[in-house]
């Protein structure tokens, strides 16, 4: 199976989710269900959109969750001491920008490989945000902050769902139609072809780690209203199920390949899955479970398929 | 009795023959020369010797019995060993431990006492002195060839191969290493001695082969030859494939100049000019550097000491981005490492180095327009290929050079340099490649040709730049250019009138 028919088969593996979770649980396919899916884990799905570019790139962020953390905590911290949420948001979302830099200036300029930096970042962010709220739950935060993460914006679709689109839609636009996305993939592919063409590699990389955690700090603003309040350990762990989303989209570990289409579709069926077996009672463990087997299988399922044919 | 012998051995890779026929014979304490050019098949040759490649035909005597050589420790066994121009040492250990890395310990327990004594009598042996107690991180290249020579002697080799030893070693260590040779043929151990340098040959071999073309030419006892002699052995094919340029072209003004550049450590001293319209080749053996001066060009590795000028002016090129600003092209000589992104598409590679007239409104890509340029190129330079959305990956050699070409010549340069620009490519493709090489000098671009291939410089070349060892040997116009003239400039030895 080459990557061409990869976004075929994660379709067809989307529709016999979709088959199979409307057969055991009636309730499933009711449109708030569906809605319900992406509310419930828009932080961890709008980070893996962006998250795909950084893979393509042939580099990896590990470090979103807790900037996601941090965010929300700085959110949380503010609030707490009486500042105004407006400004509370806008300090939050600052968070990005900075830990991103932090990150871009280790890796791309100085040169040290993504995994180890932002490996390191998972932990410093973390702890920032540990310092800042101790061991506390921080909330009452305004109702409107509330609202924005649990009821319908514009009509009866929720902030989460806008947002999923828009990004969805632009962040593809930007991968697949732009220069910028062009150079993702070319230096993914091989950076040294990349700079004998005179391409600007460490200002692409930049790029891509400012915009990875700006969207974590976005998601961190996200969580925070969407639970009502935050602690330090907000978002732990998340990274890992962004990264499957991303691999099990048909994105190259290597770097150099994948698609939006492909990352969406697997989004949608990994929020399907877990939701068809939460509906029918399985636990969340054994969820994770039947994601980590999923996720491999689609790793090694091409390469055998590959061997086979090749014999 | 030769303590070595290679009988009738050939090798080929793939569509390649690398050896062809070869015989040679290495008698016992004698120092024995290998000269030729590049691609010869010195390093092929070292390989069967040493045990990683194993002959297509023919067979390897040691001490006249023929034998199997899987493996550079049967080589070891056998007593054949080498040494290379980067020696391979454990930078954490000493000086003694590195010596007997390869020794099998006898008992569980080290005798340390006898360890240090025994190293301290094999860097006796070899007349140098060298604390073996020092750790190896901090020994000097010349002194970690030395810990490499001493570890072949504690495994008691008869034939010592030196591959290149003195590329990267200051005048007084070339002294000492060859001392170090002279000694071990003192103790009755064959050197195989592999070298560019012609002067050196004549000051330690007692003998001296040449191959060319994977085949044996000669081997003589070094008083029967001349350096005359053993350049036009190396070099003395006929000229058949490619006619040679007799007269430089007419061509206009200078564009390029490069008036005393270098760059620290690696070359210097390079004085050329381009004109529109010229092509100038630079030739010179392996580790001539030609490569790192078209890398100072195109800013790859900026240039630290000269001046580069382009139509007269001073210019500063530190990056690629600021090379392509002033309309410089570099075809490099790797298409897989630095030249084309295997995996995309025929068309993406071309408008690769140009993706900033493509992009319009919020950056996005004109499609068709990207389309249209790939196909122009895929029609003007026959890229054979049903489309341009072909992965170059899966292109012939020739083809993938055009898409390199193509991608260049989309930048519309003026000064384009091309680094090896028909290797491993076929014949038919190598003939396109050199017309479009002259059509664009034709039309006033300012060209720069790096080769190996001494046909392919004479074919193509106004002016010949000779390198050797980071610096400029000579400059030589097309008319006093000679294979003899060109390898003896390489080699370290002017042939001015004796061809």
């Amino acid at each position: 199976m080459k990557l061409k028919s990869w976004e075929g088969m994660l379709a067809f593996l989307f529709l016999l989710t979709l088959v199979a979770n409307a057969m055991l649980a009636p309730e499933f396919l009711t449109l708030q269900n569906q809605i319900n899916l992406f509310q419930l884990s828009i932080e961890k799905i709008i980070i893996a959109l962006v998250m795909a570019l950084v893979i393509i790139n042939a580099e990896i962020d590990l470090s979103v969750s807790s900037v996601l953390g941090l965010a929300a905590c700085v959110f949380g911290y503010l609030v707490h001491i009486g500042v105004a949420a407006p400004l509370a948001i806008l300090a939050a979302l600052a968070v990005g920008p900075v830990a991103g830099l932090i990150n871009a200036v280790l890796i791309a300029r100085v040169g040290i490989p993504s995994l180890v930096v932002t490996l390191a970042m998972l932990i410093g962010f973390r702890g920032v945000a540990r310092i800042l709220v101790k061991d506390q739950s921080m909330g009452d935060f305004p109702q409107w902050v509330t609202d924005l993460g649990q009821k319908g914006f514009l009509g009866p679709i929720p902030l989460s769902l806008w947002l999923f689109v828009i990004f969805a839609v632009g962040l593809g636009v930007l991968l697949h139609r732009t220069g910028f996305g062009r150079q993702v993939v070319v230096i993914g592919t091989n950076a040294e072809v990349a700079r004998f063409s005179g391409l600007d590699v460490a200002r692409v990389k930049t790029t891509l780690f400012l915009m990875a955690s700006s969207m974590a700090a976005l998601g961190g603003v996200l969580y925070a209203a969407r639970l009502g309040s935050v602690r330090g350990d907000a978002g732990v762990g998340f990274e890992l199920d962004i990264i499957t989303m991303v691999l099990l989209g048909g994105v190259s570990i290597f770097g150099g390949k994948g698609s939006m289409a492909g990352v969406i579709l697997s989004i949608l069926i990994i929020l399907n899955l877990r939701n068809g077996m939460a509906l029918t009672n399985i636990t969340g463990h054994i969820q994770t479970g039947v994601i980590g087997i999923l996720l491999i299988v689609s790793v090694l399922g091409p390469n055998l398929w590959e061997r086979l044919r090749r014999g | 009795m030769t303590v070595l012998e290679l009988q009738h051995v050939s090798k080929s890779f793939a569509a390649t023959q690398a050896l062809k026929d070869m015989s040679l014979a290495i008698e016992p304490g004698e120092i024995h020369a290998i000269v030729g050019e590049n691609g010869a098949g010195k390093s092929t040759l070292i390989k069967i010797m040493t045990g990683v490649h194993q002959p297509d035909r023919g067979e390897i005597r040691v001490g006249g019995v023929a034998v199997t050589l899987r493996g550079t420790q049967d080589a070891q066994g056998a007593g054949i060993a080498a040494i290379y121009q980067e020696p391979m040492v454990f930078p954490d250990l000493d000086v003694a431990e590195n010596i007997f890395i390869s020794n099998r310990a006898e008992s569980a327990v080290m005798n340390w006492r006898r360890l240090y004594a025994e190293a301290d009598l094999l860097v006796a042996k070899l007349g140098v002195k060298l604390d073996v107690r020092r750790a190896a991180s901090g020994l000097t290249l010349a002194e970690q060839q030395t810990v490499e020579i001493a570890r072949a002697l504690s495994l008691n080799v008869k034939v010592l191969i030196m591959d290149e030893p003195t590329a990267s070693l200051s005048a007084h260590e070339v002294a000492r290493l060859l001392d170090i040779a002279r000694a071990l043929r003192a103790q009755g151990v064959s050197v195989i001695y592999i070298s560019h340098r012609l002067d050196e040959i004549f000051q330690i071999a007692d003998r001296v082969t040449v191959i060319r073309d994977g085949s044996h030419i000669s081997t003589k006892p070094i008083a029967e030859v001349t350096p005359e002699g053993l350049v036009h052995d190396m070099v003395g094919r006929a000229i058949d494939s490619f006619a040679v340029k007799t007269e430089a072209s007419p061509h206009g003004a200078p564009v390029l100049q490069m008036q005393g550049l270098g760059r620290a450590g690696v070359f210097r001293g390079i004085n050329a000019t381009v004109h529109a319209g010229e092509v100038l080749c630079f030739a010179g053996l392996v580790g001539a550097r030609r490569t790192d001066v078209a890398l100072a060009l195109f800013g790859i590795a900026p240039a630290t000491e000269g001046e580069i000028k382009i139509d007269g002016a001073p210019v500063t090129i530190r990056t690629p981005a600021e090379a392509m600003a002033h309309q410089i092209a570099y075809v490099s000589e790797d298409r897989r490492k630095m030249g084309l992104a295997m995996t995309l598409p025929i068309f993406a590679n071309i408008s690769l180095a140009s993706l900033g007239k493509l992009m319009g409104l919020f950056g996005l890509i004109n499609a068709k327009a990207e389309t249209a340029m790939a196909e122009t190129y895929r029609k003007q330079l026959a890229i054979k290929s049903a489309d341009t959305r072909v992965e170059v990956g899966k292109l012939s050699g020739g083809n993938q050079q055009k898409v390199m070409l193509a991608k260049w010549l989309e930048t519309k340069p003026r000064i384009l340099i091309f680094d090896e620009p028909t290797r491993g490519i076929d014949v038919g493709a190598k003939a396109e490649v050199h017309n479009i090489i002259r059509t664009l000098a034709g039309q006033g671009v300012a060209v720069i040709v790096i080769s190996s291939d001494l046909p392919e410089v004479l074919a193509l070349a106004d002016r010949v730049l000779v390198m050797r060892e980071g610096t400029q040997a000579g400059l030589l116009p097309i008319e006093e250019a000679s294979q003899e003239r060109v390898i003896g400039l390489a080699a370290g030895h002017d042939m001015k009138g004796a061809a």
